[in-house]
């Protein structure tokens, strides 16, 4: 144990280090915090137009005031919850790869081995570095997230919102954590950096981007601005009762989203803040019957990927320089 | 001019010769080719949730997609050139910033008697070239896989439409690759090398449009432009941010010469993608290298 | 009477305010086989990048082949061909793919029959389909100095050539430089810091100590000082003393 931990340690000094690393996270405390003011500024206009509305309405002598937007705080990390997966991932990436190519660059991985037990215990002490590297992140962004919502978005955070919001904390972790280890994984078994690189980009395409795209882009109401079933003026059980009929299309569009972790992710945090309309103002109980297939879906992706980067450990002979 | 054609060559040959950016370029091949598929599957089943809601007596509304033209379905390619292409050039600007380096041969090159601008123009050119096969391929593609589709070849219109919009995404690409040249030269490193145009990708994706237009990031990946907002602090912030907003513009522009419905005018658009690239390549000329003899210096 | 192949006034670099190289004044003159000796981190490579263009002077002058190396670096980049220490090149391209992007760089049209010369001048034959990467540091060194040579520099720099080579390597090599200069009439300028090396290729030498020369003659008269066998270790050490003193 005292070995993993000094491998460990050796990995949180790299990237306290690592210039990059601090100007990535701050990149992506800043992403949040600014889409925190976007949809700030979206909920006041779209109050503005409801008052302005009321005052029309009161002027022309009609009794009769629609219901005015009511604003749920956590509803405003949409934008950044997104940053999260988009470019969390990017950055686990980018995270788990560097601390590979690092050895490899300098041919240092001589060293490790001829001290550490094994090549596992060299990958082992990485991810546990990495590890608790993400956890510190994912708690400062859970307090720049509850910061942000409360002093841009003026709203009032108590203990429920805390605890909803380090919950998404948590969720963010074991997804940053899958992206780190399935680049350590990938990184030591290539033989050369830059193809890992090249690889893990795609990787992160495919499954952060075009895969819960293709989703997005095959859902029926997405086929014209503002809704199809707007445009058709079709309330919403009918819609519902429309698309009972179409039960093979939209089972292969979920099937194929729930192919991504990133689709996982963002299902639990959605719901868990009440970001999905569905889970608005619900009790955890009822977010956790609604999501808890996501929840083993991805905790299970990121144990595998936990299994594959220390497992990549019995190939940690490739980053020798003479290999 | 015989050392930037003779740089255009060796990046040719370099690139062709270098396997690591074939899996992006696979990945990009391979989607444009998937999306007419995915836009004929989803319009078939959008027609057929119109049926079913007028069987129903449920709507009034006219059929959306009644008299949709054969290059809707092609609508996807247009974020697919977003999210894979532009990585995909800029990667390949990266790399061929970086072959030097990496390869410890700058000082073979430099000691030269040709400009170390002309090779880098040479390079570029070269990336143009590249570029400009992969954008053939998807044009043909595109026109054959639509043809196949819809049961006929397409008009003479919708061909140039086609040709049209491959050279629209030849432009946008070669930004990007300018970008990554650009990015190859600033950071020695090749990590931050193709962090940063992934980066900046992400800002001119995301960051700009949600603040002009007040949308979610992902929604972002839709290829309905989206409309930018008129109201409240959006208003002005919507008309500071149009000339950075380039994956919006490239989407109008696409979406006029795809025959899809888009608001605003098609021909600025076009001209700020223009703009954006011409710039990029402006400064992958003139970005002074970071240090190129690496080890110590006695 | 010959002229001077390369000359240097008072020439000086620095790496913000370390100066790597200070008041360099030399006179090389054509045909010769100059040794640069020194420790590490003497300055040797910095001397070779700064006449070779790579780095821009500080201060003072340089001239190469007759064109001075801040104002016409161009005309000095023509000149002159260039062996890296540990050189590389594009590992996925053949022997022949490289050397003919470098001699196209050089301005020479369809290289392909100079090519081929070179690589036998070098004794290199057959290998020219091959590709680089797969070249041990004996073959590569072989194919640096092919395209050191691809387009008849007046004067060649080497750096450190015969680094890391096995003995029979460093024989090849040494024999090869003595040829370049024997039938081209190459001016050679040589950096190294081994002393055996100087005093079985070199026809005159300079002795750099933390970026200053400290000694700049012929080999006959800086090693007719000390009349033994370690001549020329002697005349090193003896300049460093002095130099210290």
């Amino acid at each position: 144990m005292s070995e993993l931990m000094t491998l460990a340690r050796k990995e949180l000094l790299d990237v306290r280090r690592d210039r990059v690393v601090w100007i990535v996270m701050a990149a992506l405390g800043i992403a949040i915090v600014l889409s925190v003011v976007v949809a700030s500024l979206d909920f006041r206009a779209q109050m503005a137009d409801y008052n302005a509305y009321v005052a029309q309405v009161k002027a022309s002598g009609s009794g009769v005031t629609p219901q005015a937007p009511q604003l749920f705080p956590l509803q405003l990390l949409r934008g950044g919850m997104e940053y999260v997966e988009v470019l969390g991932a990017l950055f686990a990436v980018v995270l788990g790869y560097g601390s590979v190519a690092k050895e490899r660059a300098r041919g240092t991985v001589d060293l490790l081995l001829t001290r550490a037990r094994s090549g596992m215990s060299i990958l082992g002490g990485k991810l546990l570095g990495l590890g608790i590297v993400w956890a510190v992140v994912s708690l400062a962004l859970v307090v720049v997230s509850l910061a942000s919502v409360a002093v841009i978005g003026a709203a009032h955070i108590g203990l429920h919102e805390v605890a909803r919001m380090l919950l998404a904390g948590a969720a963010a972790w074991v997804y940053v954590m899958f992206w780190t280890a399935i680049a350590l994984a990938l990184t030591t078994v290539t033989k050369h950096s830059t193809p890992a690189l090249f690889g893990l980009l795609v990787a992160w395409l495919v499954v952060v981007l075009i895969i819960p795209q293709i989703g997005d882009t095959m859902d029926p109401d997405n086929q014209v601005p503002g809704g199809l079933f707007n445009a058709l003026a079709i309330a919403k059980p009918d819609e519902q009762a429309v698309l009972a009929h179409f039960t093979s299309f939209e089972s292969g569009r979920n099937a194929l989203e729930v192919s991504s972790v990133s689709k996982l992710y963002e299902r639990v945090t959605f719901a868990l803040l009440g970001i999905k309309n569905t889970y608005t103002g619900q009790s955890l109980a009822f977010v956790w019957d609604g999501t808890f297939r996501n929840i083993y879906g991805a905790v299970g992706a990121t144990l595998a990927a936990f299994a594959l980067a220390i497992g990549a450990g019995r190939r940690v002979h490739t980053l020798r320089r003479s290999a | 001019m015989s050392g930037v054609l003779t740089a255009a060559r060796h990046e040719l040959l370099t690139s062709a010769r270098a396997k690591s950016p074939y899996m992006l370029v696979a990945a990009f091949l391979g989607m444009v080719a998937a999306s007419t598929f995915i836009g004929w599957r989803t319009t078939v089943t959008v027609s057929a949730i119109y049926d079913r809601v007028v069987a129903d007596g449920l709507t009034t509304q006219p059929n959306p997609f009644t008299d949709v033209s054969a290059l809707y379905y092609v609508r996807n390619t247009v974020i697919y050139v977003l999210l894979i292409g532009s990585l995909m050039a800029a990667a390949l600007g990266v790399q061929s910033a970086l072959r030097d380096r990496k390869a410890s041969t700058a000082a073979l090159v430099l000691t030269r008697p040709v400009s170390e601008r002309a090779v880098r123009a040479g390079r570029l050119l070269g990336i143009g070239a590249i570029l400009a096969i992969l954008v053939v391929v998807t044009s043909v593609v595109t026109w054959v896989s639509v043809g196949a589709i819809v049961g006929h070849a397409l008009t003479a219109t919708q061909t140039l439409e086609v040709a049209s919009f491959g050279a629209l995404t030849w432009v946008l690409l070669m930004g990007f690759a300018a970008v990554g040249v650009a990015s190859g030269m600033v950071f020695p490193r090749e990590r931050t090398a193709l962090l940063a145009p992934v980066v900046l990708w992400a800002v001119i994706a995301f960051v700009i449009p949600q603040l002009g237009t007040a949308a979610r990031p992902v929604s972002l990946l839709n290829p309905v432009p989206l409309p930018a907002q008129g109201s409240g602090a959006f208003g002005w912030l919507s008309q500071i941010m149009a000339p950075f907003s380039i994956t919006e513009h490239f989407k109008t522009a696409s979406a006029a010469l795809l025959e899809s419905p888009y608001t605003g005018s098609a021909v600025a658009s076009a001209a700020v993608v223009a703009l954006f690239t011409l710039i990029a390549l402006a400064a992958a000329l003139v970005v002074r290298a970071a240090r190129i003899e690496g080890g110590s210096h006695e | 009477m010959t002229t001077t192949a390369i000359g240097t006034h008072l020439l000086t670099h620095r790496y913000g305010s370390h100066a790597a190289l200070s008041d360099l004044t030399l006179d090389i003159r054509e045909g010769e086989i100059f040794g640069l000796l020194g420790h590490n981190g003497a300055g040797k490579t910095t001397t070779v990048s700064v006449l070779t263009t790579l780095l821009r002077p500080s201060e003072g002058t340089a001239t190469v082949a007759g064109y001075d190396v801040k104002r016409e670096p161009r005309k000095v980049r023509a000149a002159i061909g260039y062996l890296p220490e540990n050189v590389t090149f594009y590992n996925d391209l053949t022997t022949a793919e490289n050397l003919s992007f470098f001699a196209e760089l050089s301005g020479l049209r369809k290289p392909g029959a100079r090519i081929s010369e070179v690589l036998e001048f070098v004794g290199f034959t057959g290998h020219d389909r091959e590709r680089v990467g797969t070249f041990s540091k004996g073959m590569r060194q072989r194919v640096g100095l092919a395209q050191a040579l691809l387009h008849r520099p007046e004067v060649l720099f080497l750096d450190e050539p015969t680094s890391g080579l096995d003995p029979e390597g460093v024989r090849a090599l040494r024999e090869l430089i003595v040829r370049i200069n024997d039938e081209w009439g190459t001016t050679i300028f040589m950096n190294t810091h081994l002393l055996s090396e100087v005093t079985k290729t070199c026809t005159s030498i300079g002795i750099l100590r933390s970026g200053r020369l400290v000694h700049h003659g012929s080999l006959a008269d800086t090693v007719g000082a000390f009349p033994t066998d370690d001549a020329l270790e002697r005349a090193y050490f003896a300049s460093a003393e002095s130099d210290a003193a």
